[in-house]
């Protein structure tokens, strides 16, 4: 198999951390609405946005995935009334961080998606593909042996 | 200096004898003429080591967390960097202030170890680079106060950025050379962590490779790993020591990172400074309804 081979199969890896009570619902609510998006994203239910810590997402890249989605319910939202506004700082600087060792920004996305925005779910998911498309599989922060 | 350390003894003395600490904290005379090592006296005649002079750079306020269950009080020399120190572990509630005794001296700035072993005794030693951007050389907070208040060390009024900025002006692959070239040299030894007063987690997760957070083979990417969750851990609780770049014994520039979180938390959250009001709110700790709106 030529390296060429492998590059054209390539598929990008999205892993979507959903809180659960608003996007989660969300992506629910796309899949009754028959709404199609690509199958790159996998979704992974949180309790909370604000559960999310930033080692999730460092150690995700590492095993090889291109890109993360954050998402929660919008501000005011929150299931815990104040979840998400300690998500919002931590973002603000995480992407920031990232942003900083040399991350592409793109690989590193925060959205807020409520519980009725099932389409919004759709698009979100198909637009962060396709920019991570655009722009290759990761290789920074990659431990090699999780190479694959 | 002479003076001062006469002082310190006396006062050390005079503090032992009379039972109001248990224990001192301070520094006495290492190895060679340019190290000076952090000292921890509790009879009245050991006061004597006691020292103070251009070489006590080591930050001691960490050292309080091992005499956290004295009973009794713990009196600590402070500069202005152990000042803060202080502050942090008294906000991360890891100490009592009523507890310790803290004995403040206006630092001139310390002067660089490394550079002193190079050049010999009887050159002109430059400033530690931690000290050379120092802005309190002044202890924030005290009890007793030895020799002069007023530090005659020039601060700048605010602090200096120009370092992170130019990395922000590079392209993404080079911020990620550049970044993999000095986490490569990391051995994880975790000095950095241990002298830290923003580290003072009882249980780290660094220390448990079993759950497998952390291997324990070196690898960049575990590096890495483990330099951008301690700069996210300490952010907006590291209070500017330097401590950690001074400890590193492969010299990565590790508060590159955390004036980057400084500069951040200053910019979205508005202006903080760790370590001066123990009783303020953490920029991490706490939110405003008005935070900057990105994730739409």
């Amino acid at each position: 198999m030529s390296v060429n081979e492998v590059e054209q199969k390539w598929e990008p890896k999205i892993l979507v951390f959903a809180c659960n009570w608003c996007t989660y619902a969300g992506a629910d609510l796309a899949g009754l609405g028959r709404l199609q998006y690509p199958p790159n994203a996998r979704i992974l239910r949180v309790p909370c946005s604000g559960r999310v810590n930033p080692q999730f997402i460092i150690k995700a890249f590492q095993r090889g995935v291109d890109g993360v989605l954050v998402a929660g319910c919008h501000p005011g939202d929150c299931h815990y009334t104040t979840g998400n506004y300690f998500t919002r700082r931590r973002f603000l600087l995480m992407r920031r961080l990232m942003e900083y060792m040399g991350m592409e920004p793109e690989r590193l996305q925060n959205r807020w998606i409520s519980g009725s925005e099932g389409p919004k779910v759709q698009q979100v998911i198909t637009e962060i593909t396709e920019e991570i498309r655009a722009l290759g599989p990761n290789r920074k922060l990659r431990d090699d042996q999780w190479n694959n | 200096m002479e003076q001062l350390t006469l002082q310190i003894r006396n006062m050390a003395k005079e503090i032992l004898k009379k039972g109001d600490a248990k224990v001192i904290i301070g520094w006495e005379k290492g190895n060679f003429w340019y190290v000076s090592t952090p000292a921890f006296i509790d009879k009245p005649e050991d006061a004597e080591r006691l020292i103070w002079d251009e070489y006590c750079t080591n930050n001691l306020a960490k050292y309080l967390m091992g005499y956290k269950d004295l009973e009794g009080k713990v009196a600590i020399f402070v500069k202005g960097c152990d000042a803060r120190g202080v502050n942090r572990l008294v906000q991360d509630k890891q100490i009592n202030r009523e507890k310790v005794l803290l004995i403040g001296l206006s630092c001139p700035g310390m002067k660089d170890e490394k550079k002193a072993q190079e050049l010999g005794e009887n050159a002109e030693i430059p400033l530690s680079k931690k000290c050379e951007e120092c802005r309190y050389p002044d202890p924030v907070t005290f009890d007793l106060f030895i020799g002069e208040k007023k530090s005659q060390k020039k601060v700048k009024d605010s602090k200096d950025f120009s370092q992170v900025k130019e990395i922000e002006g590079m392209t993404p692959d080079e911020k990620y050379n550049k970044s993999a070239a000095n986490y490569e040299k990391c051995l994880r030894c975790y000095a950095c962590r241990n002298v830290c007063p923003a580290c003072n987690c009882k249980d780290c997760i660094f220390d448990h490779s079993s759950k497998g957070w952390l291997g324990k083979a070196n690898t960049v990417s575990d590096n890495m790993f483990f330099a951008m969750t301690r700069a996210l851990h300490v952010a907006g609780r590291c209070i500017d020591c330097g401590e950690c770049e001074r400890v590193c014994p492969v010299n990565i520039p590790i508060m590159l990172m955390n004036n980057k979180m400084m500069q951040d938390i200053n910019n979205l959250f508005g202006e903080y400074e760790a370590g001066l009001d123990p009783e303020d709110k953490l920029p991490l700790g706490s939110f405003e309804y008005s935070d900057p709106e990105e994730f739409m």
